[in-house]
């Protein structure tokens, strides 16, 4: 396994986990407290720049620390990563907007907090898909050359 | 539409069995890719084609070749 993509890998493994204990917050507390409760905001401010802090540190701070690590190949397969990562955030966005227009269209305005929702949950799903691109432009590498 | 090969496993075997890791050293890119390379799932860039050749100390066209579809 290339090094570039075992970070991937890593770095995946981890904003998942941290992806994941963000909606388990959101489950168990009632996201109306939000704008309230201290607590709950700070938690999930700290869950969600886990994300891409864990993709900072892990894929593009590579090419500055360890440079003989990462090739011409490597590189190749990090530049094509945002086709995947602009395809997760249309349609993390188009999935909001669908969501939000069946919940609140009758009442004509939605919630302040979901402003905040919607601008974590791209910067969540944008760090995800772009280690998620790196490892899927391997795998088609190593299948279709 | 033709496809490049390579006799890198060829070369590396004549060059003293030198390793892939050697070779990915001395043309300066990682193991992974050279391993690529010799499966023909990657081909190189001029830059990378050429330190290849040199790592070897043939000329390029000994190294890469140019297969015609329909030769």
């Amino acid at each position: 396994m290339a090094p570039l993509q075992k970070r991937a890998l890593i770095s995946l493994s981890m904003g998942l986990a941290l992806a994941i204990a963000l909606v388990v917050v959101f489950v168990t507390r009632d996201i109306s407290t939000f704008a309230a409760d201290l607590g709950f905001r700070l938690i999930v401010y700290a869950l969600w720049i886990g994300v891409p802090v864990a993709y900072l540190l892990l894929i593009n701070l590579t090419r500055l620390s360890k440079l003989k690590q990462v090739d011409e190949r490597d590189r190749l397969i990090k530049d094509r990563a945002p086709r995947i990562q602009w395809l997760a955030v249309i349609f993390t966005l188009a999935v909001w907007y669908v969501v939000l227009n069946e919940a609140y269209w009758n009442k004509g305005q939605i919630p302040v907090v979901y402003l905040t929702l919607i601008f974590i949950s791209i910067l969540v799903i944008s760090a995800l898909a772009e280690s998620l691109g790196i490892l899927i432009g391997y795998w088609r590498m190593n299948r279709n050359g | 539409m033709g496809r490049i090969e390579n006799r890198i496993r060829r070369l590396r075997f004549d060059h003293n069995e030198m390793t892939q890791e050697e070779l990915a050293n001395r043309a300066d890119c990682t193991r992974q890719t050279i391993i690529a390379l010799e499966q023909n799932r990657y081909v190189p860039s001029v830059e990378l084609a050429f330190r290849i050749a040199k790592a070897f100390g043939v000329p390029l066209e000994e190294v890469f070749q140019y297969k015609d579809s329909e030769g």
